[in-house]
């Protein structure tokens, strides 16, 4: 049966530390506190769960250590999920969660279906491979296995995130920032995945490359149809890309609803601080 | 002066007398075919074994010298080459010591040996069923160029996941215009492990693939063990549009034998002149004998 949604994160969790039975109840927005009073470990995130729809864009806002990052993070499996569950519907129809697929399962998983965008640049690349040798790792992954077919591509991705193509061949160590964030982004588009995380895209690029970035990724969602998760700090762009908004604070979603339902009228005291803030 | 035997209280002389046989204790030996025998099982697979201090420099051939000494038996025959030649130091050397401490038989006729021990080379006759191919190891991670961290190779390893090793290729591709491995070409063993085939020439690889005999790889530092069974599908890791190749000496014959399609050395002599002579001075010395 096919799902109606592309991704779905049921009452996902990471904390750090050894735990205990009361980490959930004395951490969150209401013990304005992402620390356990108990034991003193830290719940960077709980109870996160939302449907992801086809070619939707979902923003998640929040200040500094609300849990942003942690979350796409463990919907990326660079780091285990301490709680909760993530379904795709590309892997398995949706029927199994992800997040306890086998070793190899996951790696063909991130490399073919998925695709983060760290908000390092340095996170997602090998500096001291070529910008093409990037792009091609994602590619030979999934067993491409023509050179000529992989530096068309490449060329084709450079070309669609405005990175000169006749630096291909150079590594990204060299290029500036805004250039790195482009390449970082051919290169997780590279095997057209059907879900999207964008972690703090814009943040530290000037605002002419964040206008430019920002346009892009519009524009190729509009093309591909792809479904994104994007984590900001930054209102605008949070209203420029997202049709749906969570508002997160102390590891907890406070608010959601549309975009700009949520920018409008504001309910949460902290979403009104944050909105207030922007202006 | 005092003699050493004196010193630690022995009667016996140095010599054959003085060491088990084949120099290795039998444990020793015993773990060591262990790991042989969990190699024929797991092709390609890199086994961990205690390599033990040799009376040779870590480095110089100890991993093939502690296989070939534990795999040895009295009605054996052992060929060790160096650089393709049975008249290297490293040869003379490692022959010196198998033999002082086994009395077996040695010969220079790859045909004859039972056992081969090598680094650069694999004869250039074909081995038969039955005969068994050392080689020594230097390093035994391909994955190395591309991870430095063994932990993380061992996981790559286990997973199967060799998507960097190709990048690496495709980096050289656009760097050099070709890939540049000359020796060590990374090889896919039965479609499952990675595995460096020690510093042989390319033009070697082939003969790895389905071949009759048996290939033991032993590296003393990096302690290690790996296997190539009989009859194993062997394949250089390469593009569709950049195909695996091996070296070409076009118009050139071995000055000595006359030999064609063989990989050669290169000599300059004191004229300035270039001359090109087998690799293989077995194989070599094997034609001029006929020739005669």
């Amino acid at each position: 049966m096919e799902t109606p949604w592309m991704l779905r994160v049921d009452g996902l969790g990471r904390r750090y530390g050894r735990g205990c039975a009361r980490c959930l109840d004395t951490t969150g927005p209401g013990a304005d506190t992402n620390s356990c009073a108990e034991c003193g470990s830290i719940v960077a995130c709980a109870a996160l769960s939302f449907d992801l729809l086809p070619g939707e864009t979902l923003g998640i806002v929040g200040e500094s250590g609300s849990g942003k990052t942690t979350a796409l993070r463990c919907l990326y499996m660079d780091e285990p999920a301490t709680w909760g569950q993530a379904y795709l519907s590309s892997f398995d129809g949706g029927s199994r969660d992800y997040l306890q697929a086998t070793l190899p399962e996951r790696r063909e998983l991130r490399s073919a279906l998925m695709g983060l965008a760290y908000q390092q640049p340095a996170m997602g690349l090998n500096l001291q491979i070529t910008a093409g040798g990037n792009i091609a790792e994602r590619l030979l992954n999934v067993r491409v296995r023509r050179v000529s077919e992989i530096r068309d591509r490449a060329k084709y991705l450079l070309g669609r995130t405005e990175v000169p193509q006749d630096r291909m061949d150079d590594i990204p160590a060299h290029f500036s920032g805004g250039m790195q964030q482009r390449v970082q982004l051919a290169k997780v588009l590279a095997n057209s995945p059907s879900v999207l995380l964008l972690d703090e895209l814009t943040t530290g690029l000037d605002v002419s490359v964040q206008a430019g970035v920002l346009d892009l990724v519009r524009e190729l969602q509009e093309q591909t149809g792809v479904a994104m998760v994007v984590v900001s700090h930054d209102l605008g762009v949070i209203r420029l890309l997202a049709g749906r908004t969570l508002v997160m604070k102390n590891g907890r979603v406070v608010e959601s609803g549309l975009t700009d339902q949520v920018l409008e009228d504001p309910h949460h005291p902290y979403t009104q601080l944050l909105v207030a803030s922007m202006t | 002066m005092t003699s050493i035997a004196e010193l630690t209280g022995s009667n016996v002389s140095a010599g054959r007398g003085a060491y088990n046989f084949a120099f290795l204790d039998e444990a020793t030996k015993r773990e060591v075919r262990r790991a042989i025998l969990k190699g024929v099982a797991l092709p390609g697979h890199q086994i961990p074994f205690g390599s033990r201090e040799m009376p040779v420099a870590r480095g110089w051939g100890t991993g093939g010298i502690q296989v070939t000494l534990s795999i040895l038996g009295p009605d054996d025959c052992v060929k060790v080459i160096d650089q393709g030649a049975d008249e290297g130091v490293n040869a003379w050397n490692i022959r010196r010591l198998i033999t002082d401490t086994s009395g077996v038989a040695t010969t220079v006729d790859s045909g004859e040996a039972t056992i081969i021990q090598t680094r650069h080379r694999i004869p250039e006759a074909p081995l038969a069923e039955g005969q068994v191919l050392v080689l020594q190891v230097p390093m035994p991670e391909p994955l190395r160029m591309v991870e430095p961290s063994e932990r993380k190779t061992r996981e790559m390893h286990g997973q199967a996941d060799y998507g960097r090793a190709w990048v690496h290729l495709y980096e050289d591709i656009v760097s050099r215009g070709e890939i540049s491995h000359t020796t060590g070409y990374p090889v896919m063993v039965a479609g499952r492990y990675l595995l460096s085939p020690t510093p042989i020439p390319r033009w070697d690889i082939p003969k790895l693939n389905m071949a009759d005999c048996i290939f033991l790889f032993g590296a003393g530092r990096e302690k290690r063990i790996y296997v190539i069974p009989p009859h194993t599908r062997v394949e250089p890791i390469d593009f569709e549009d950049y195909p695996f190749y091996v070296e070409k000496f076009p118009d050139q014959r071995c000055a000595k034998c006359g030999a064609v399609d063989v990989y050669m050395n290169e000599l300059v002599l004191e004229s300035g002149e270039h001359v090109y002579t087998c690799s293989d001075s077995g194989y070599c010395d094997n034609r001029t004998a006929e020739a005669k």
